[in-house]
């Protein structure tokens, strides 16, 4: 019982977009789609909502095939923010509350609900156009909510938005979980994905590299993240270097980072610190937060990317 | 494929209710009214500020010897084309002023004079040359279309022949005779027809105005459904819509609401001509104008009016479902133009053809067109109008435009589910049609 998408392939032309790309959301929790721009979450979610037909693969919720759900199932919030400017927030609203049979009474309650709890209660007869960005935006969970969908699915929701309301919509976020909605967004922001989200995919030239619960996918890395710091000079390393497999991956001001394999006990360093009578005054354990590991899966690629482009450019210059 | 209820009536009361509000609707319609009432009162408004008075002439009669009176011929004429009856005596119908009036000109040089200072339209002075033959000189208008003059021109031939005819030696009451109308009489192939020389008079402005009332319809509010569609790609509402109803939804109710906007502007219109039409009477009366008078429409039976509402509505449906698919096509609204290019060169092909076809109504390839979906809305509402085609070819245009507009429906929302997805600087048709699907 969960959305699976079960081996999604789609090709525009000679592009592939989506490639044998799977993985499954249980029902009730949040979902992070990790991928660089254009790594094909978009598609993903186009398919997911049967706007596109994928070339091979299916996808299925509570064992019932997309094709064959109705549309009030899904509520969809897209990447490019769009409204009708020249129409009234109220009037808009209850138009796409219509098209997905809300009846008018209802929609309005709702709509009314929603305004006071995205703090915007006095908007219902204001143009669209005469909103700023992150309010237009608001209008927009609105309706793609109205309809009461079991899946919610978002394409970027926070981006563009100032921090204050990120945190309303995060905290619309947690509403609808807490009514028993499933939700699917796609992001940039990872501390936003380890705040809400039970787990993720990361997809990467159409192929979902790495799938699961969020804490399956840390403990996969294969290492844990130690930050370490001591009275003594942070400068002298070199003993901590000198340990196999142990590497200094960022230098703070106060502390440093390590990474350590698997094989090796973390605990090792701290008595390896004190042996030296190293003064300890931080030792952490982590798990290695999840912009390490999208960087390191899809980081590689990102910077060949960068040299492609930069060899490109200079090429470009050279002429 | 699911239903096409009642998301396409959602659809279409938003695009109405937009469309209708919106203050570029309400100007061009208040406009358009106004401009139509305008039209039906010019004749009398024009009247009444002397542009339209009745023409005045003076004869100076130099050759003596004529048999008949050269004022009573020449206000003969006058007052057949001013619609009058040919009898001086009859009674005027709205005060003296409006008879045409013909006078003998007792000083040729103050009525020359009065010619030039605009009191008179024409002076016609009428001599013998030395081979006997009258010669006629008018002083008037030098436009060799302006009424009065041809009137006056005809007169003179008349005068001229009947005076030869005198020096042939033929009597007047001889002359009368060879001047007398032949019998001659018309008889339709169609028996039932029975429409006078009147009646086809109205008819042929009918069919006029039907074909431009369905060509402006179609470019005009055709035109809207591409914008409006264009309009919800580049400002990317489509997303939204196209997740909340099926493509032929939204396609239908677009070309629904666009066409229930426009219909709206027709019934301003003819409701203004209309008042126009009333009035006129009482105002031209009011000002003492003689009213020209409006032209008799010809009686239609309800069975025709309902085949031309039939015409004009699937065929309006058949070009605007078109258009909508030319815009899910486009990236930026300026571009609807340019790619409903081919559109408006078939309407435009339509539209020609059929005023080529109103001059000739019962050739073969008229009749031919008239079945032809994308031209009949145009070609056999006028043919109707005209001659007679029989109730089997009006129905089987009917049939094959409906048949038309179905296959185009099911065309266009491929287009649609596809173009509204695809953002770029040229999108090819066949590129749109590869990445299109089935609607669901």
């Amino acid at each position: 019982m969960s959305l699976v998408v079960d081996s999604i392939s789609k090709r525009f032309g000679d592009v592939v977009a989506l490639d044998d790309a799977a993985f499954s959301v249980a029902p009730g929790t949040i979902f992070g789609l990790l991928g660089a721009n254009g790594a094909g979450k978009t598609t993903a979610m186009r398919i997911v909502l049967d706007i596109l037909r994928a070339d091979a693969g299916r996808v299925t919720w509570n064992g019932t095939e997309n094709t064959a759900l109705p549309r009030r199932t899904w509520g969809y919030l897209p990447e490019e923010r769009g409204l009708y400017p020249k129409m009234l927030v109220g009037e808009q609203l209850e138009f796409f509350a219509a098209l997905y049979g809300v009846p008018r009474a209802a929609a309005r309650a709702e709509i009314g609900d929603w305004l006071e709890r995205f703090r915007i209660p006095d908007y219902l007869d204001r143009k669209v156009e005469e909103l700023s960005k992150g309010n237009q935006q608001k209008i927009q969970f609105i309706a793609s909510i109205l309809h009461d969908p079991e899946v919610l699915i978002m394409d970027e929701p926070f981006s563009g938005l100032d921090p204050l309301n990120v945190r309303l919509l995060k905290e619309a976020f947690l509403e609808m979980k807490g009514r028993g909605k499933t939700l699917i967004f796609s992001t940039h922001q990872m501390e936003t994905v380890e705040e809400l989200c039970e787990s993720i995919a990361i997809v990467d030239r159409g192929r979902v590299i790495v799938s699961g619960s969020v804490r399956d996918v840390r403990r996969a890395m294969g290492r844990r993240v130690v930050r370490l710091a001591t009275d003594g000079d942070t400068n002298d390393l070199g003993w901590l270097e000198a340990m196999p497999g142990v590497s200094v991956t960022a230098r703070r001001e106060d502390y440093v980072e390590l990474h350590v394999p698997a094989e090796r006990d973390p605990a090792s360093i701290l008595r390896t610190a004190i042996e030296r009578d190293e003064r300890v005054t931080l030792f952490e354990i982590a798990d290695p937060s999840l912009e390490e590991i999208f960087v390191e899966h899809v980081g590689r690629r990102a910077i060949s990317d960068e040299e492609e482009h930069l060899a490109a450019s200079g090429r470009e210059a050279g002429r | 494929m699911s239903g096409l209820f009642p998301n396409t009536l959602h659809v279409a009361r938003r695009e109405y209710l937009v469309r209708v509000r919106g203050r570029s609707f309400v100007i061009t319609t208040a406009m358009l009214a106004l401009a139509v009432v305008g039209v039906t009162l010019a004749p009398t408004i024009l009247g009444a500020l002397g542009v339209a008075d009745p023409p005045q002439v003076a004869v100076d009669v130099q050759a003596d010897d004529l048999v008949a009176d050269p004022v009573v011929t020449l206000q003969a004429a006058l007052l057949i084309t001013a619609g009058g009856g040919a009898d001086p005596d009859e009674a005027p119908r709205a005060g003296e002023d409006a008879r045409p009036r013909v006078i003998r000109a007792k000083d040729p040089e103050a009525a020359a004079r009065q010619v030039r200072d605009g009191e008179l339209d024409g002076l016609l002075t009428i001599t013998r040359d030395e081979d006997g033959e009258l010669a006629f000189e008018y002083l008037g208008s030098a436009s060799p279309t302006n009424q009065t003059r041809l009137i006056v021109t005809q007169a003179a031939t008349a005068m001229a022949i009947g005076d030869r005819l005198v020096r042939m030696g033929i009597g007047p009451e001889e002359s009368a005779q060879i001047f007398q109308p032949p019998i001659f009489t018309a008889v339709a192939v169609d028996p039932d027809d029975s429409r006078d020389e009147e009646d086809f008079g109205g008819a042929f402005i009918l069919a006029y105005a039907v074909v431009i009332l369905t060509f402006v319809a179609i470019l005009t509010y055709g035109n809207w459904v591409a914008q409006s569609v264009a309009e919800e790609k580049s400002n990317r509402v489509m997303e939204l819509l196209i997740t909340a109803a099926t493509p032929r939804q939204l396609l239908v109710g677009k070309v629904l609401g666009s066409g229930a906007a426009g219909l709206s502007q027709y019934v301003v219109i003819v409701v203004a001509a209309a008042v126009g039409f009333l009035v006129s009477e009482p105002v031209s009366r009011a000002l003492g104008v003689s009213g020209q008078a409006p032209i008799s429409l010809p009686d239609l039976e309800p069975s025709m009016i309902l085949s031309f509402g039939a015409f004009f509505l699937l065929g309006f449906g058949l070009y605007a479902t078109l258009y909508a698919a030319v815009g899910s096509m486009v990236t930026r609204v300026e571009d609807v133009q340019q790619a409903a290019g081919p559109l408006i060169f078939l309407a435009m092909a339509g539209y020609f053809a059929s005023f080529a076809g109103l001059n000739e109504p019962d050739s073969q390839w008229v009749a031919a067109l008239s079945l032809v979906p994308f031209f009949s809305p145009y070609l056999m509402p006028a043919r109707m109008l005209l001659t007679s085609p029989t109730v089997g070819e009006v129905l089987l245009a009917l049939v094959l435009l409906a048949a038309t507009l179905t296959v185009a429906l099911w065309i266009a929302s491929r287009i649609y589910s596809a173009g509204v997805l695809l953002y770029g600087q040229r999108i090819g048709l066949r590129s749109v049609w590869r990445a299109s699907r089935v609607s669901r």
